[in-house]
């Protein structure tokens, strides 16, 4: 049932009767309609008093101190207008740092859509213990970035690493994984290590598409691949949309170069390997290691911008493309 | 106008409720960090330690609150907390620090509390007692080493000196570095490469590890033994183009480039040297007496464990600086003062103190409690004996106010690896940390006034 449906529900009489509130059946309409907001607002009022305090709130403070050289500590900050804006615009470490966190988008948000789709279709199969498998393939995505940062780390350490382990018995020299130019590639088997959450998502949807559409296609002798291109890929269309937007976003922020960082402190961010320096890392480098609050703040509001910017471009350009079983303008 | 019972809430007035709710919610959030704090003063005091959890042990905060009826809430040590407490004006009664790094850098910004009346009236820790490490603690507004005290050292090392275990030395057929005369840096270069042990492109055992604290007090101090400096004279830039400062670059960069030991771009998967070490895997240390706490632990590594005097540059002054002198610090904005200044007596005084100068963690940063060093098995003597000899080498090496110890360590963290690796020469190296180092050391004064 949707969430219109209940609404609908809920303005028949008879729902009211059912429940045996005679008293709400009396009520005039009006006063049921404001008893409704009432609820509405009294349920969702714990979320918009925390959206207000803790994002809200903080995202103001973080505009003030974008217009500040404040560092936390001194007495002597000022107020500097756009100089922030104005520096990080002819800042290069910011643009190099920038346009390393969009190369990673590019590449690991199609690599983990791709891989939790394929995983999906697998253990959407009947096949044996396929609960069994489900629950092992999303095991790594609810294991915290921090632990798998560390797995990572000690995983492809140079001196200590299985990973060099087993190089060695094929009778190849160790590879330094968490230095340039294997660095990168280190972050993407992250990525794809946790496409256990893109697998449960795409699960869902795989388990929404209608199964005589399959049974249509397989009567007009459709192959498998064919299927699966013209039915099923469309159907999934709006999850993979929303795994695209949150994927971008979320690989823009994403921290796990500091996790598997030599030194995974505000001093030691600036050693991370150049390719896995990224925006966030930067940020990070500005807040924590320099202290400059003003200019990492700025930073964080001009990757909002650009996120809200990136967002609304995706959207503009799968507009045609996307296929909603549920017309989004029917109950407007 | 007044909404009538009944009435729709509108989505304005619900906002206007919310922000009024979040308000209150904030409101009564820092309401109930006070009644904390209050509700213990009630029934006994109650100061905030801002520390690592090694420093203080659950079992050292119940003590604490049996012989001193004061409570201790420990929260963790950390920069970026302990800036949040200080904006908020909350912060914690005692933070931990470093001395030699964090004592100017805070005394400037006028946020640590001056201790010296605390110092004239206390009958626990008197200033003739004091160790010259100390001495780290002080700031004079210019100079580090002179002025008022602002904190105090729970123990200290001399952080050039290193260790060396005597086994890895006779299985690679190296000579003994001399436990009385400082070895040079190039001879210690020397010995790492015989040392170290590889085994198909890794490193089996690390031939010595020569950090520091961190490249940024490494390069300050290196600067200082290479016979300069690496501030100006007023501390408000650096300068890596002089003679003593490439000197003591170039030798680190040779250090790294040849992989003998840890660095940036050959990490140690143990973080730190330590662990290495004791598990026969380094055969030398630069981490100083201090780590003898560890080494002790381990009898069968201790045996075969000497301790050497800080090597010197060909030519240059023996120094043996103290590079760390980490110990505590008390914000000007502290809650309550007397019982934070009762802790702090306590803590570097008393029965904590004492336990820390029996474990051989560092020298006691009292010369009273020296004589608790460990001393009883024939190793602890030898060791003792060379530290003993190396305090009438002890020397500080002042630290600039204007820039945060770990903003300087990142800005060299962020140039240095291109070097290490052979990518840029030493002339861009020491031209590019200049130029950042110089830049975030024109804010920082701007910002000190």
């Amino acid at each position: 049932m949707t969430v219109g449906q209940i609404s609908e529900t809920a303005q028949r009489p008879r729902s009211a009767a059912r429940t045996g509130s005679a008293r709400s059946t009396d009520l005039p309409r009006g006063s049921m309609t404001a008893r409704r907001h009432r609820a509405f607002y009294m349920f969702t009022s714990p979320w918009i008093t925390g959206f207000l305090l803790l994002t809200v709130g903080p995202m103001a403070y973080a505009l003030w101190l974008s217009f500040t050289t404040f560092d936390g500590i001194s007495p002597h900050w000022r107020y500097v207008g756009l100089g922030n804006y104005r520096e990080l615009l002819s800042d290069p470490v910011t643009w190099d740092a920038l346009s390393r966190a969009g190369v990673f988008a590019i590449t690991s948000v199609p690599l983990s859509i791709i891989a939790g789709l394929a995983l999906a279709v697998l253990v959407n199969r009947p096949i044996k213990a396929r609960g069994l498998f489900r629950t092992l393939l999303y095991l790594p995505a609810v294991v915290p970035p921090v632990g798998a940062g560390l797995i990572f780390k000690q995983l492809f350490n140079r001196d200590s690493g299985a990973a060099n382990g087993v190089l060695h018995v094929v009778g190849i020299n160790a590879v330094a994984w968490l230095d340039d130019p294997y660095a990168r590639y280190v972050i993407l088997m992250a990525v794809l290590w946790g496409a256990g959450n893109v697998m449960i998502i795409s699960l869902a949807g795989l388990q929404d598409v209608p199964r005589e559409l399959h049974e249509a296609a397989r009567i007009d002798g459709a192959s498998a691949w064919r299927t699966f291109r013209s039915i099923t890929v469309p159907l999934l269309s709006p999850v993979l949309l929303f795994q695209a937007v949150t994927g971008m976003i979320a690989s823009v922020q994403t921290i796990m170069p500091l996790l598997i960082a030599p030194l995974p402190t505000p001093a030691g961010v600036t050693a991370i390997p150049q390719t896995n320096y990224m925006y966030m890392m930067h940020v990070f480098a500005e807040y924590f290691a320099l202290g400059r609050y003003g200019y990492a703040s700025a930073l964080l509001w001009v990757l909002f911008v650009l996120i809200l910017i990136v967002t609304g471009l995706i959207f503009k350009a799968t507009s045609g493309v996307v296929f909603y079983n549920v017309d989004p303008e029917a109950k407007k | 106008m007044h909404s009538q019972a009944g009435a729709p809430v509108s989505r304005r007035r619900f906002v206007a409720l919310s922000a009024a709710g979040a308000a209150a919610g904030a409101a009564s959030l820092s309401g109930c960090a006070l009644q904390v704090a209050g509700a213990a003063t009630g029934g006994g005091e109650s100061i905030t330690m801002m520390a690592k959890l090694d420093d203080v042990s659950a079992d050292l905060i119940r003590q604490a609150q049996k012989e001193l009826g004061i409570k201790i809430t420990v929260v963790q040590d950390d920069i970026t907390r302990l800036i949040s407490m200080l904006t908020s004006g909350n912060p914690p009664d005692l933070v931990r620090g470093v001395g030699a790094l964090d004592a100017p850098y805070f005394a400037a910004r006028g946020v640590a509390e001056n201790l010296d009346p605390y110092f004239a009236r206390s009958t626990v820790l008197k200033v003739d007692d004091l160790a010259p490490a100390n001495d780290l603690w002080r700031y004079d507004g210019r100079t580090q080493g002179k002025g008022p005290r602002y904190g105090m050292a729970k123990d200290f090392s001399q952080d050039a000196m290193f260790w060396y275990n005597t086994a890895l030395f006779d299985k690679a057929g190296v000579d003994y570095p001399s436990e009385t005369e400082p070895i040079t840096f190039e001879e210690w270069l020397d010995s790492a490469r015989r040392l170290v042990q590889r085994k198909n492109g890794q490193t089996t055992v690390y031939g010595g590890s020569y950090n520091g604290l961190g490249l940024g007090i490494l390069f300050t101090n290196l600067t200082a033994a290479a016979g300069g400096s690496l501030f100006s004279e007023d501390f408000s830039r650096v300068d890596f183009t002089t003679p003593e400062a490439r000197r003591a670059l170039t030798w680190y960069l040779d250090y790294a480039r040849t992989k003998v030991g840890p660095s940036l771009i050959q990490p140690n998967p143990d973080a730190w040297d330590g662990p290495t070490y004791v598990a026969d895997r380094m055969a030398m240390s630069g981490a100083g007496y201090w780590l003898g706490g560890m080494i002790n632990a381990e009898p069968k590594v201790a045996e075969v464990s000497r301790l050497a005097p800080a090597p010197v540059f060909r030519g240059g002054p023996r120094l043996s600086s103290c590079q760390g002198a980490t110990g505590m610090w008390m914000p000007k904005k502290a809650r309550d003062k007397d019982a934070a200044w009762r802790v702090f007596e306590w803590f570097f005084g008393e029965a904590p103190a004492k336990a820390r100068a029996e474990g051989g963690w560092g020298i006691p940063s009292l010369k009273s409690l020296q004589p608790l060093m460990p001393h009883k098995e024939d190793y602890q003597k030898r060791v003792l004996k060379v530290q003993e000899a190396e305090l009438k080498h002890f020397s500080v090496t002042p630290f600039t106010p204007y820039i945060k110890w770990d903003a300087l360590e990142a800005l060299i963290n962020q140039v240095i690896p291109a070097a290490m690796n052979g990518r840029i020469s030493v002339d861009t190296l020491v031209g590019r940390l200049n130029s950042v180092v110089n830049e975030q050391m024109k804010r920082g004064k701007e910002q000190v006034g």
